[in-house]
């Protein structure tokens, strides 16, 4: 089975600075993916190169075997490739079901968006956002949620235009550890009840070694190992590679 | 500071200002019918003269503040030239009265060659942000205006006079008309998916990309809908004022009025622009230019300096924002946050 999504040998250069080298990676449908690496790996910029965000200087994306490369970045997203933000963006303000409503994938061209939204979007709305725990704050301008909430309310945003593969990126940054349980059922429940495959940026190692089958390693723009949770965790290079010995 | 909230709390209760914006948006419809009944009336109580003439500017004000909003406010992309697609309208109607002596089809053209002329324009500087849009849409403006002069068809930098055209009353049962559609419109908008786009570019247009939608489309259809009320309004006051000449077709001093009306009333609303359009109209028309002739400009910029010190997202958005203040606490802020569990502990603020 050829994999969900696929780069091979992506490339990007800033200048002088190679911020992703010759990158190959594999995610098989309905697996959880993690990417982890020290910072200034090249870990945004390859998914800015996935999502169409930045171009590569070569090598390809694909999607379901589709290349997507050559693709404007709304073009990619509507490939059924959402990505979720660092810094958590939702739109301040407009209201949390306003934020919701108009992530919807129902009707996505221009036409279609000049009637209010059907019963059927309302409901998934409204019924998303219960399951992120926003149900309570729906009227309330997005931009005075705190960090977390809107952290969920982009989640809840993403999971409204049916993704296929979602790409997050530091999920568990500026979570407050208690709830990181939480958030790693989240991340289980979406892959296996909606059958999202999911690729994710994450720093902090417990959480990614929970939540991942499988852990891709950047270092220096380069991918330096691959292999389940405890693999990777005996995996010389890459220790040397945080600790700095390399 | 203090004693200013506490003052204003009693004026202003948040509680009441929702209840008028609970109120406004269950009977929308009803208070536009009965604005434009109040509206059609307003002819037969002041007669034929000055306050007509005064009261029909009022509209178009109206009508221009609230197209300037629905690109500059709506979508966050504040436009110096929206007087262009004025201009365009204005000499379309001027050179079909004065080559064919006809009115309406003049109207109509005015507004399909606007929405053209916007087509063309908007796909080209609606890439450009911030203050590279703002210099982009100027440079149209003066441009237009250039072009404008240097023509026979306009009769170059003397313009187009008229001895009669129409009675004023058709000029302001246009732009009576040209308000109530727009607004009708605009308020139907607002509920869609399309209106929420418009907001959602404002926020954060990235985002919206990379959420699978062409901002593009949404950016070129509002600034299209903008110019066709702006150049049908246009068409209507070329006419309703006798003359029309490079200056005054593309006056870049009313563009300025506009976005401070905009601006006073309320950016991203729709009572706001309408506000804001007819009040400072008539208190120029009205006080400044009786009482302080030749001061309009000067105290266009005060207005403009003082709103955006005082009361940034206008009047009626200060009143929103008034009406929302608790509703984060009200609903139970912290206590949605422990139940999700993506809290981060903190509450904002």
């Amino acid at each position: 089975m050829s994999p969900q999504l696929s780069t091979d040998g992506v490339t990007k250069r800033f200048g002088g600075v190679t911020a992703v080298d010759d990158v190959d990676i594999e995610v098989e449908q309905g697996e959880i993916v993690g990417l982890i690496g020290p910072n200034g790996a090249g870990k945004s910029t390859l998914f800015n190169c996935i999502t169409g965000a930045l171009t590569p200087n070569s090598g390809t994306v694909r999607l379901d075997g589709e290349e997507l490369s050559e693709l404007p970045e709304h073009a990619v997203a509507q490939q059924g490739l959402i990505r979720m933000f660092q810094h958590t963006r939702v739109y301040g303000e407009m209201t949390v079901r306003e934020n919701a409503l108009v992530s919807t994938a129902e009707d996505a061209g221009l036409a279609g968006s000049l009637t209010p939204p059907g019963d059927s979007t309302r409901e998934r709305a409204s019924e998303l956002l219960e399951y992120v725990g926003l149900g309570g704050l729906t009227d309330v301008k997005a931009g005075r949620l705190s960090f977390g909430q809107q952290k969920l309310l982009e989640f809840a945003m993403a999971l409204m235009r049916e993704p296929d593969v979602l790409l997050m990126d530091e999920p568990a940054g500026g979570i407050n550890p208690a709830k990181l349980n939480q958030l790693i059922e989240y991340i289980r429940d979406v892959n296996s009840e909606r059958s999202v495959t999911v690729l994710l940026i994450e720093h902090n190692m417990e959480f990614v070694m929970e939540v991942a089958d499988r852990i891709y390693v950047l270092a220096h723009g380069e991918t330096i190992a691959e292999g389940s949770p405890t693999e990777i965790q005996n995996n010389e290079r890459v220790l040397d590679a945080y600790l700095g010995r390399e | 500071m203090s004693s200013l909230d506490t003052s204003l709390d009693r004026l202003v209760p948040p509680t009441r200002v929702r209840a008028w914006f609970e109120f406004g948006g269950r009977h929308a419809w009803t208070l536009l019918g009965v604005g434009l009944l109040v509206g059609a009336v307003v002819p037969f109580v002041v007669g034929d003269g000055f306050y007509l003439s005064v009261a029909g500017e009022m509209l178009m004000f109206a009508v221009l503040a609230l197209s300037w909003d629905i690109v500059g406010g709506q979508t966050g992309y504040p436009s110096f030239g929206q007087m262009a697609f004025f201009g365009i309208g204005g000499y379309v109607t001027a050179i079909m009265f004065r080559d064919f002596g006809v009115f309406w089809p003049g109207l109509v053209l005015a507004g399909v060659l606007s929405l053209v002329a916007a087509a063309v324009i908007g796909a080209v500087v609606l890439r450009l942000r911030g203050g590279y849009f703002a210099i982009a849409t100027l440079g149209i403006l003066l441009t237009l205006t250039e072009i404008t002069r240097n023509i026979s068809i306009t009769n170059g930098v003397d313009g187009i006079s008229f001895l009669s055209t129409l009675p004023a009353t058709t000029f302001y049962y246009v732009f009576l008309g040209l308000l109530g559609v727009e607004a009708g419109l605009l308020y139907y908008l607002s509920q869609t998916r399309f209106g929420y786009t418009l907001n959602a570019i404002r926020d954060d247009e990235a985002k919206v990309n990379a959420m699978g939608v062409n901002t593009t489309y949404y950016k070129v259809t509002a600034w299209m809908l903008a110019a066709l009320f702006t150049g049908m309004a246009g068409g209507a006051w070329s006419l309703f004022n006798f003359f029309i000449d490079p200056l005054t077709a593309y006056n870049t001093a009313w563009n300025v009025e506009l976005i401070a009306m905009a601006l006073l009333g309320g950016t991203g609303t729709i009572v706001g622009p309408i506000l804001g359009g007819m009040g400072l109209h008539a208190i120029i028309r009205l006080f400044v230019e009786t009482y302080f002739t030749g001061w309009q400009l000067g105290l266009l910029g005060l207005i403009i300096i003082v709103t955006i010190i005082v009361v940034p997202s206008g009047v009626v958005g200060w009143l929103e924002e008034r009406a929302s203040a608790m509703d984060y606490y009200e609903h139970g802020g912290g206590a949605a946050g422990e139940e999700s569990g993506g809290e981060t502990g903190g509450e904002p603020e």
